[in-house]
């Protein structure tokens, strides 16, 4: 009786119209009930079909690591950041460092330099008008002789 | 997405994605290393498989896109040919006796179109509704009964002829 019944099945079966419970009453019948004798060729279809869903890989398949890839941008960053942080300070250090006090000497000092050039420069004046004094004397002598 | 969800996401389909590439690539080690690669495709897109309502289908048509590429890199390279003689040279007769019908199915498998061979695959060994699977695919219902009844066939005629020959 069962055999009827799959063998309308299996007609349909390789029609591709059975549903997938059609096609485990296939599975089932072919792989665990007493196959009748002018099914048999059949048998090795589905018990292959069965085998093929029992193949495993024993491979592991690894992930990446997600993080050494950020990690390493971030080390990047922190690399540029030294980099630029160090230029930028050592600039910074070469420049000649005052403090409050030695700047207030060091404008000080500028302006009694620039005192004492105002002094000389008026100083020279007065020793060149000094010479054309000399000079008044020299012409009175020449005169009065 | 953490890497321990993806895992949980991923590893219950591991073993289907597995026998998809290595029912298009044949050869194990090829499998392997197609799903290791669209592990690592699915991993850095993972932010898209979130948004995916069904990660496994997503991850099929995955696998089975870059089997295919493989395959056709391959067959330009013409390694495939050098691939299939080997196999079948020595070790063919070997194993149909040692394990009577099951290897033979497999050898007619191999011997499908691609895209036949993909739809048994998905249908009868990992037993996808044609909806599901007319979805992987990017194709219709009918298309693909209309390619698992011609695939269907061909491995029952081949079937029917190996037995005969066994018999007779």
């Amino acid at each position: 009786m069962e055999s009827v019944k799959i063998k309308q099945l299996l007609e349909a079966y390789f029609e591709g119209t059975t549903t997938l419970a059609e096609e485990k009453l296939l599975q089932d019948y072919f792989n665990n009930k007493r196959v009748a004798d002018d099914l048999t060729q059949y048998q090795p279809i589905f018990a292959g079909l069965k085998a093929a869903k029992s193949e495993r890989s024993t491979r592991t398949f690894a992930l990446p690591e997600s993080k050494p890839r950020s990690n390493k941008a971030w080390w990047y960053s922190i690399a540029a950041m030294l980099v630029v942080a160090f230029g930028v300070g050592s600039f910074y250090l070469s420049q000649p460092n005052y403090s409050q006090e030695e700047k207030e000497a060091l404008a000080a000092f500028e302006k009694s330099k620039q005192a004492m050039m105002l002094l000389s420069e008026n100083l020279n004046k007065g020793t060149e008008q000094l010479t054309l004094v000399g000079q008044f004397g020299k012409t009175k002598n020449k005169i009065f002789e | 997405m953490e890497k321990n969800e993806f895992i949980t996401l991923i590893m219950p389909f591991k073993d289907k994605l597995y026998r998809l590439a290595k029912r298009i690539l044949i050869s194990k080690d090829e499998a392997e290393d197609a799903v290791q690669e669209v592990f690592l495709k699915l991993w850095n897109g993972k932010q898209n498989i979130e948004n995916y309502k069904n990660p496994e289908a997503f991850a099929i048509t995955m696998t089975k896109n870059y089997c295919l590429d493989r395959l056709k890199s391959k067959q330009a390279s013409n390694l495939k040919i050098v691939h299939n003689n080997y196999q079948t040279s020595e070790n063919i007769e070997k194993k149909i006796e040692a394990n009577d019908g099951v290897e033979i199915v497999f050898k007619i498998m191999e011997t499908l179109p691609e895209q036949q061979r993909i739809v048994l695959q998905l249908r009868d060994v990992e037993q996808f509704e044609f909806s599901e699977i007319a979805q992987m695919l990017d194709s219709n219902e009918t298309a693909i009964r209309v390619a698992l009844s011609r695939a269907r066939k061909t491995v029952r005629d081949a079937m029917i002829k190996n037995y005969n020959y066994g018999v007779s």
